[in-house]
């Protein structure tokens, strides 16, 4: 699966998943501020999470890599 | 059945035979081929699209100008017509794929321009079932051919007089394309690609490999480019959606967008608003819930659903009537417009402009992206162009703010002072230059680094600060209407639809039509 990208620059306020949890389509993934409005980056299928890519308090842009899920 | 003997008889035989052998157009074993893969022709799409029995075609008999084509060229790939749609008068073409793959011969050409001129002449609708491959080889080749084929200027003219409504259901490079992207509206098929030339093209011209589906999927036209309106599974859906669309258009530009019995009743309470929208300001929440209780039950149709998601756009109906909603998402982007989601409220708003369309906006926007990447973009020349589309709009404009508006989104959104009959905003609405927190960080940045604990003391000025951005500030000085129970909101919008049309449904100016398609 391609990686789960940032769709706007802010700061990771939370990462609700760690390498090995299995998620599923509408599941938090990771919540991006921006605009002073917390944005949840949701699973849009059914997986695993390999790698978390992104830290809580760091700055991310749009388009960059945030996790890696693999298929089921 | 009367005899054949005497004269009348043979020709009519006669003209049956030819009209049989017409309707197969490249040939039965052609037909039989598209069956196999599934595929309806261009006249089974037609029958699926109009009221039965109401088709009447136009150059049936034509074929193809090189003599040695005639029998595999019958209509020479475009069926063209006029028939009924929901009851109102319309004009029809469908290409047809077993003649030449559906590329342009030049009485195919011939058949599309006229049929283009009759339904401006007489503003009739144009329905297309488009696909096909372009101009035909060897038709359109050399310097006669080409000067002969190029797209006529007065094909181009008349757009937005009367509704052209597209559905791309096969591979479509060249005049479907063009035709589709100058359109109201277009749904593609998805599996199809839609592209300016082929991959065989391209592999030639420029060495790219590369699929048609990557080229000029429905996924890739519908999340990226914007270019096509809706994306459905078969045919017949999308024949569904061509008739459903229209449902809510004006035959032309000339006639009022046409109202259905409601059953809804306009001033139901609309209870569940307070549930949808979260009392934390900084969540988000799906606009489109709010849209769906807010106007009549199962009337929104909503335009370009994947492509710039921070803002919403559809047509629906109040009491009956149909109008645009303009909407901003929270929950995709915190509802902060981008690039994408100018185009997409520029577009429509031509739309709304050119078939008298009210607009109703509702607003929960923290402000345009502001990114290195939007501006790029030319994010500045967007929004300024939304913002002409806005200044040039004539429709009935209503406005509701629901939470936030900040800076010039908050205009671009028909905000105060820009020529809404109504603008109102609930209790909820948070209305500013920017929001308080980065307004306060600007202003007193000083202050605020020299102060011995600069988190209270940015939390002391946002106190201040936050009164200043309620929405009873703006009413006290009579810059919006009022401050509205947000259960009363479809009741007080019904409400102003009824006295907008109090003297029958307004025409708009229209001073967007002419705007390129583009747009």
């Amino acid at each position: 699966m391609p990686p789960v990208l940032a769709t706007i620059n802010g700061v990771v306020l939370k990462v609700a998943v760690a390498p090995g949890d299995r998620v599923a389509p509408g599941d938090e993934l990771v919540v991006v501020e921006s605009m002073k409005m917390e944005i949840p980056v949701v699973a849009e299928a059914t997986g695993r999470v390999e790698a978390v890519l992104c830290a809580e308090g760091e700055t991310v842009r749009e388009g960059e890599p945030l996790l890696l899920i693999g298929g089921a | 059945m009367t005899t054949r003997d005497d004269g009348i008889g043979h020709a009519l035989d006669d003209l049956a035979a030819r009209r049989a052998r017409a309707r197969l157009g490249g040939g039965a074993e052609r037909v039989a081929a598209e069956h196999r893969a599934g595929r309806l022709t261009a006249r089974e799409r037609i029958e699926r699209l109009v009221d039965p029995g109401s088709f009447v075609e136009l150059g049936l008999l034509a074929h193809s100008d090189r003599p040695e084509a005639r029998e595999k060229s019958w209509s020479d790939g475009l069926v063209t017509g006029f028939a009924k749609v929901g009851g109102r008068a319309v004009a029809v073409e469908a290409t047809d794929r077993t003649v030449f793959a559906g590329t342009e011969g030049h009485v195919f050409i011939r058949k599309a321009v006229a049929l283009h001129a009759l339904a401006v002449k007489r503003g009739l609708p144009v329905f297309n079932l488009a696909e096909g491959g372009g101009l035909r080889m060897p038709d359109g080749m050399g310097a006669d051919g080409i000067s002969k084929a190029l797209m006529r200027p007065e094909t181009l003219q008349g757009l937005r007089e009367a509704p052209r409504l597209t559905a791309i259901l096969g591979s479509s490079f060249g005049l479907p394309t063009w035709q589709a992207v100058t359109s109201d509206f277009v749904v593609q098929l998805a599996g199809t690609g839609m592209a300016v030339a082929g991959p065989r093209m391209l592999e030639v011209a420029t060495g790219e490999r590369v699929s048609e589906e990557e080229l000029g999927g429905a996924k890739l036209h519908a999340e990226t480019t914007g270019q096509v309106d809706v994306v459905a599974d078969t045919e017949e859906q999308c024949i569904a959606h061509l008739q459903a669309v229209f449902a809510y258009l004006p035959a032309n530009a000339r006639a009022a967008p046409p109202a259905v019995a409601a059953a809804d009743p306009p001033d139901r309470p609309v209870d569940e608003l307070t549930a949808i929208v979260p009392t934390q300001k900084n969540r988000g929440y799906d606009m489109k819930r709010v849209v769906r209780v807010v106007f009549d039950a199962g009337s929104f149709y909503e335009l370009k659903a994947e492509f710039g998601r921070a803002l919403v756009t559809g047509l629906a109906r109040l009491a009956g009537r149909p109008v645009g909603v303009i909407a901003n998402n929270p929950l995709r982007n915190g509802g902060a417009a981008g690039p994408d989601e100018c185009d997409k409220a520029i577009d429509f708003t031509c739309l709304c402009d050119a078939y008298s369309i009210p607009i109703v906006y509702l607003h929960d926007i923290p402000g345009f992206a502001v990114s290195s990447q939007a501006e790029r973009r030319r994010m500045p020349t967007r929004i300024m162009t939304w913002a002409q589309a806005n200044a040039a709009v004539t429709v009935p404009r209503a406005s509701v703010i629901l939470r936030k508006s900040i800076g010039m989104a908050y205009g671009n959104m028909m905000g105060a002072l820009q020529g809404a009959d109504l603008l109102v905003a609930w209790p909820t609405a948070e209305i500013n230059f920017t929001g308080p927190e980065v307004g306060v960080n600007v202003v007193y940045h000083r202050e605020i680094r020299a102060a011995a604990d600069p988190a209270a003391a940015r939390r002391a000025l946002l106190g201040r600060w936050e009164q200043d951005s309620s929405p009873y500030r703006a009413a006290g000085e009579f810059l919006i209407d009022d401050v509205i129970d947000p259960r009363e909101t479809r009741r007080i919008l019904c409400a102003w639809l009824d006295a907008a049309y109090a003297n029958g449904p307004v025409a708009s100016a229209r001073r967007l039509a002419n705007w390129p398609m583009g747009f």
